[in-house]
């Protein structure tokens, strides 16, 4: 027989070969992580633009989709002009709890957003007219009544016009709530009726401190 | 049926104050509707048709959750349920 390899120089061969078929594997199993993370954002990415997506108008009638909104930190509310109580009750709600988060320089602007669920009535007119008395960077947003409908619907938000009387007024039954969508398009909060401006900007403020952006 | 425009904020606010005085009245006489005819046409008159229905029935709500809160819930009789 031939020179044998000392025990010692074979268990180093061996070694360095476990060793190379561990890096290796490690590399494959880093790569295929990579690229399952870059998928992962990718749908994300494409679910968060289809995740309460919508083709409205604002009140100079200029098309808005959620795209327009990418980039800035939104609180969006679902209401109506005609509304008795409860939108000019949020809608001042909401209004306080951006004018708290403008006090902090620190912080990022926040878009507020209201869109109407009566597009019959609330047309480009009837929205400037009734959001003047809130805050002056809300933006109102109206649509055909399929435009309204769908994005109501992106947001599961209940919608039910309410029988006309004789004079041809109705109220509208609606979800109340304030949806807060981040600068990625996702959805990350909501509130509801009960909780106050406050509590509304700490919240914001508490999800704006964990945002991490989606890396391009 | 795009008719009147929405109140603006001053006729809301009108609105709300001649509602609230109407049920600060129905607070002080016991619900007695007779006793609180004036202040009732005028929260009628300042108050779009289907407003004064809504507050009607925010007020049936509130004084059934104040109930609800000071007597407990008292479910009602079955009749006929196995």
């Amino acid at each position: 027989g031939g020179p044998r390899l000392p025990l010692r120089r074979r268990l180093a061969v061996a070694g360095a070969v476990a060793g190379a078929a561990a890096a290796g594997w490690l590399y494959v199993r880093h790569q295929k992580e990579r690229r399952q993370r870059s998928r992962r954002l990718r749908d994300l990415r494409a679910l968060a633009l289809g995740q309460g997506d919508f083709q409205l108008r604002d009140t100079a009638g200029t098309a808005r989709s959620k795209a327009d909104f990418l980039g800035r930190w939104v609180l969006l509310y679902f209401g109506f002009t005609h509304c008795p109580d409860v939108c000019p009750e949020e809608l001042e709600k909401l209004s306080r709890a951006v004018e708290l988060l403008e006090r902090d320089p620190a912080l990022p602007p926040v878009q507020p957003l209201f869109v109407t669920v009566d597009p019959e009535r609330d047309d480009e007119a009837a929205l400037a007219r009734y959001l003047r008395d809130f805050h002056p960077r809300l933006v109102g947003l109206t649509g055909t009544p399929e435009q309204v409908r769908a994005a109501a619907a992106a947001f599961r938000v209940y919608v039910s016009a309410g029988p006309r009387d004789a004079d041809g007024d109705y109220v509208v039954d609606h979800s109340v709530l304030t949806f807060l969508v981040d600068p990625d398009g996702i959805f990350r909060d909501c509130y509801s009726r009960s909780r106050t401006a406050e509590e509304v900007a700490r919240s914001v403020r508490g999800h704006m401190d964990t945002y991490e952006p989606l890396p391009l | 049926a795009a008719g009147m425009a929405a109140p603006t904020m001053e006729e809301r606010k009108a609105c709300w104050g001649a509602r609230d005085e109407f049920w600060q009245c129905l607070d002080s006489h016991g619900d007695d509707a007779a006793k609180c005819e004036k202040l009732r046409r005028a929260f009628e008159s300042r108050c779009p048709q289907q407003w004064v229905k809504h507050f009607d029935k925010r007020r049936d709500f509130l004084k059934y959750k104040k109930k609800l809160e000071t007597e407990g819930f008292h479910p009602p009789e079955a009749a006929g349920k196995s």
